[in-house]
């Protein structure tokens, strides 16, 4: 069997059509930015208030959906693209850390499952959105301890805020399901952020330049999935930073500031870029 | 009768107002509209509301994410245009052609107001054929209804009608919402 497979091989059916986050940020509309301020949100955040509400939420859930199957096959990955031994060094990692990687790809594919009972609960299709990659790109490295930092620290910290947001949304909108599954699938998040900390800790213990290097690649990671202003302390972010959770799954409380802080960079940078976007779509009409 | 689009060429979304005015002519004739209409996409948002004005002509206003294949972003979906766009014109349709007086302003509408309007139009344009997923729209009115056995009857009532008044309508969302609130929930 192949190792180290690579993003643009991922088996899917003609239902789904894949995304880069390059194509995703390209857009130019947003509502972050734009001449008439009248007509922008006073709050972007996801609750049952918005008039789009029901809308807004299936297609974060459909996001949650392909996430978990891409969470799935980069758990798998990390089971098998590594030889089993010590961990001291990039091509293997202790047997026990591959017991935790299948028990986490378990966990992923029931939430694979949940997800596509509740897309078909809130009348969303499979592949009616359109799939962004990025979360597998980051179960592409060749370091298993930046794997645990990008995938099991970033990513499973961003589904700890997104899963806190859709349970909130559940909660708030009286819908039993939505809070009851994202509240299961949030207790499961929070055991693999731990997973990824405490492994994290344990391969780089004498290791202190590998620790700074997958620690770096994971403020790089947090910021990606930040999707460019996505999710922050600000009303602005449709998904709020879920402090008490992620304090519960090992993050220290400077930790968790510096993902506010790199959060709210993201969203500055989005709207810097979506400004200069739709400046240079305008150009090119004009020259066209 | 007429249909006009603006803008006739798109800078952020890869739309076509031929397509659009095609799409809506189809529409206009299907629901019987008795007046030009004119279509206004703003291309700089991608959020989906839609809104419309009453005149002699009828002033469909629409962000382009109601336009939008959510498959691939910033390209045009008929079945979205199609629609997003039906349910504008029907909603027109119901105050031009009486019952529906008393309904409030389109800014006035409670959400909940808005969802069983919009489970009403959709209803109708699933009869005429057009593609619609039942089950999206039976969520969006149990969000702003509740999630409980009452006002999915209510939905079941409003979806398979054609001729309610402003008062029938309100009246059974009404009567939906009421019997969630007192408990009557989903086993």
């Amino acid at each position: 069997m192949r190792k180290f497979f690579p993003v643009d091989s991922l088996a899917r059916d003609s239902r789904f059509n894949q995304i880069t986050m390059r194509q995703s940020q390209a857009d130019p509309r947003t509502v972050l930015v734009g001449t008439d301020a009248k007509q922008r949100p006073n709050s972007n955040r996801l609750t049952p208030q918005r008039p789009d509400a029901s809308d807004r939420a299936r297609g974060l859930m459909h996001g949650i959906f392909v996430g978990e199957i891409q969470a799935l096959e980069g758990a798998g990955r990390t089971c098998f693209d590594f030889e089993t031994g010590a961990g001291d060094s990039t091509d293997n990692v202790p047997f026990a850390l591959k017991l935790d990687m299948a028990r986490q790809a378990w966990d992923e594919a029931r939430h694979v499952e949940i997800s596509v009972k509740l897309s078909e609960w809130m009348g969303t299709e499979i592949g009616q959105y359109a799939e962004n990659t990025v979360l597998f790109e980051a179960a592409c490295s060749t370091d298993p301890v930046l794997r645990l930092a990008g995938v099991n620290r970033a990513l499973e910290g961003l589904a700890i805020d997104v899963f806190t947001t859709m349970k909130e949304f559940g909660d708030i909108a009286g819908d039993p399901y939505l809070e009851f599954c994202e509240d299961w699938m949030l207790a499961d998040e929070v055991t693999h952020v731990k997973m990824g900390s405490d492994w994290l800790r344990r391969i780089t213990e004498n290791d202190p330049e590998r620790r700074k290097k997958a620690l770096e690649f994971q403020s790089v990671v947090d910021k990606i999935f930040s999707f460019g202003g996505t999710r922050s302390d600000s009303d602005e972010s449709p998904i709020g930073l879920a402090r008490r959770f992620r304090e519960l799954a090992g993050f220290s409380d400077d930790e968790v500031e510096d993902i506010a802080t790199v959060s709210l960079a993201a969203l500055e940078e989005r709207k810097a870029f979506a400004a200069r976007a739709r400046a240079d779509a305008v150009d090119q009409f004009s020259a066209s | 009768m007429t249909v006009t689009v603006a803008p006739q060429e798109f800078k952020f979304v890869q739309f076509d107002a031929a397509h659009i005015a095609r799409i809506g002519e189809q529409l206009t004739q299907l629901l019987a509209i008795d007046r030009p209409v004119h279509i206004e996409v703003d291309e700089t948002t991608p959020l989906g509301r839609v809104a419309v004005e009453l005149g002699d002509t009828i002033t469909v206003r629409v962000q382009s994410g109601a336009f939008e294949d959510s498959r691939k972003p910033r390209e045009q979906s008929e079945a979205n245009t199609s629609v997003n766009l039906g349910r504008a014109l029907l909603r027109a349709r119901d105050r031009l052609q009486g019952g529906f007086g008393e309904a409030p302003a389109d800014s006035d509408l409670s959400l909940r107001q808005v969802a069983a309007w919009e489970t009403y139009c959709v209803g109708r344009l699933a009869r005429l054929g057009l593609q619609v997923n039942e089950q999206r729209w039976r969520y969006n009115f149990r969000n702003r209804h509740g999630f409980s056995d009452v006002s999915d009857i209510a939905f079941d009532q409003i979806w398979a009608s054609d001729g309610l008044t402003w008062g029938e309508l309100e009246a059974i969302s009404t009567a939906g919402a009421e019997g969630a609130a007192e408990g009557a929930t989903r086993p």
